[in-house]
């Protein structure tokens, strides 16, 4: 039995005709199933853990990056394969799973081509599309081999998973990060300066790695899956093939 | 039905590089399983199997292992290169350098011993070590006499 769980936003109505095109199709492909309204305080992990119990075999995700990332970073210690139906303009990771926004992503779900994903993790969370640390005075250690610091410095660190990542240069074109599969990458740049409206980069560093502590004396910022919190010591890590996931032919991986 | 698909091919793994930013300082012993960009300076050994590019004004300060290695910048440390080894006019190597093809533009440094692989000349090897060993002892010899004096 297949459980789609609908983002919030999906309720606007210039979504109807559209959810309703996906559903005809899913119905066709015989692959219709129960449907669940994500609220902003849903427990992602409890509704489809409920749902497992209750006969669930497939989850999909209904929605754009957020929605995806909000879901998974909950539920990617459940035991069951997720499929996703990207809608809207916000779906990068899509792409990277090689699967089409709107009606024709129900093709790829229905051929339930499977593969395991690596999953980021730290301190007691998972993270799928991407984490994020704003520039701060950090150090970083990689793998209890290196460490990393600015000679200039604050240092912004992205670390991406599935979701690609876009910096924008001021001198040459922006560089594009695309994730793959099987280490995490850490991108740092440091600031080099204030400029008008913003700080100035330098030219960032490009890691890929498996663990990673990132300190620091004062509390930083960590953005992952679209959560704040603060924090003065991180570790974070590769999950290995730890979620299923079907995917579309196309995926970057 | 399921289709299973354990080992997805990857299509741009070859393409992942390591960078080391230009105002990012590493310390520690660095090793990398692909192209290694070293634009800032590092303080610890460098490995790696496949290439790795030392720009000018980067600055490593140990020894290196590369599959292959274009440097433009500085080296304290020796350098053993498996294939080729080029070092571009702004290059300054401090230390020993093992290779199989050397490539030196005009205006690069090197203070140190260069080993190269492949030597097919009977006995040179052992020869020119004996000699250079000779020269160095005499050399040692005359500069503690020059002291003395």
């Amino acid at each position: 039995m297949y459980l789609y769980l609908y983002d919030n936003f999906l309720r606007s109505r210039k979504y109807d005709s559209l959810l309703s095109t996906i559903e005809t199709r899913l119905t066709d492909f015989g692959i219709a199933g129960k449907i669940i309204r994500l609220q902003h305080l849903t427990n992602a992990e409890t509704v489809i853990n409920e749902e497992i119990r209750r006969g669930a075999t497939t989850i999909v995700i209904v929605g754009d990056d957020k929605t995806f990332g909000n879901v998974l970073s909950k539920a990617a210690v459940c035991d069951v394969p997720f499929g996703f139906l990207p809608i809207g303009s916000d779906n990068s990771i899509a792409a990277v799973l090689g699967i089409p926004v709107g009606v024709e992503a129900c093709d790829v779900l229905s051929r339930r081509r499977k593969v395991k994903l690596d999953v980021g993790w730290f301190n007691n969370r998972y993270f799928v599309s991407r984490l994020h640390i704003p520039p701060s005075d950090i150090t970083v250690e990689y793998d209890e081999q290196f460490k990393v610091s600015s000679t200039k410095g604050k240092i912004e660190l992205v670390v991406c998973n599935l979701q690609p990542y876009t910096w924008k240069s001021r001198k040459s074109q922006d560089i594009v990060v695309h994730p793959q599969d099987g280490k995490l990458e850490a991108f740092l740049r440091p600031v080099v300066g204030k400029g008008v409206i913003k700080e100035k980069y330098d030219d960032p560093s490009i890691f890929p790695f498996e663990e990673m502590v990132v300190t620091s004396r004062k509390p930083f910022v960590v953005e992952a899956d679209g959560k704040e919190s603060k924090e003065t010591k991180i570790t974070i890590k590769l999950a290995k093939k730890r979620i299923e996931m079907i995917v579309g032919r196309e995926r970057k991986f | 039905m399921d289709t299973e698909y354990t080992s997805p091919t990857p299509s741009h793994h070859d393409d992942v590089e390591t960078v080391v930013g230009p105002s990012v300082h590493v310390e520690g012993d660095f090793a990398s399983e692909g192209n290694i960009l070293v634009k800032g300076s590092v303080s610890g050994n460098v490995k790696t199997s496949k290439l790795l590019t030392v720009e000018k004004g980067a600055q490593i300060l140990a020894n290196v292992r590369a599959g292959s290695a274009h440097v433009s910048g500085n080296i304290k440390g020796n350098v053993k290169v498996e294939e080729k080894l080029e070092l571009s006019s702004s290059a300054q190597i401090l230390g020993d350098i093992t290779c199989s093809i050397l490539v030196v533009e005009p205006g690069a440094l090197v203070q140190g011993k260069v080993m190269m692989n492949g030597v097919s000349i009977e006995g040179g090897e052992d020869s020119l070590s004996q000699r250079s060993s000779s020269r160095t002892r005499r050399a040692v010899k005359q500069e503690e006499q020059e002291d003395l004096n």
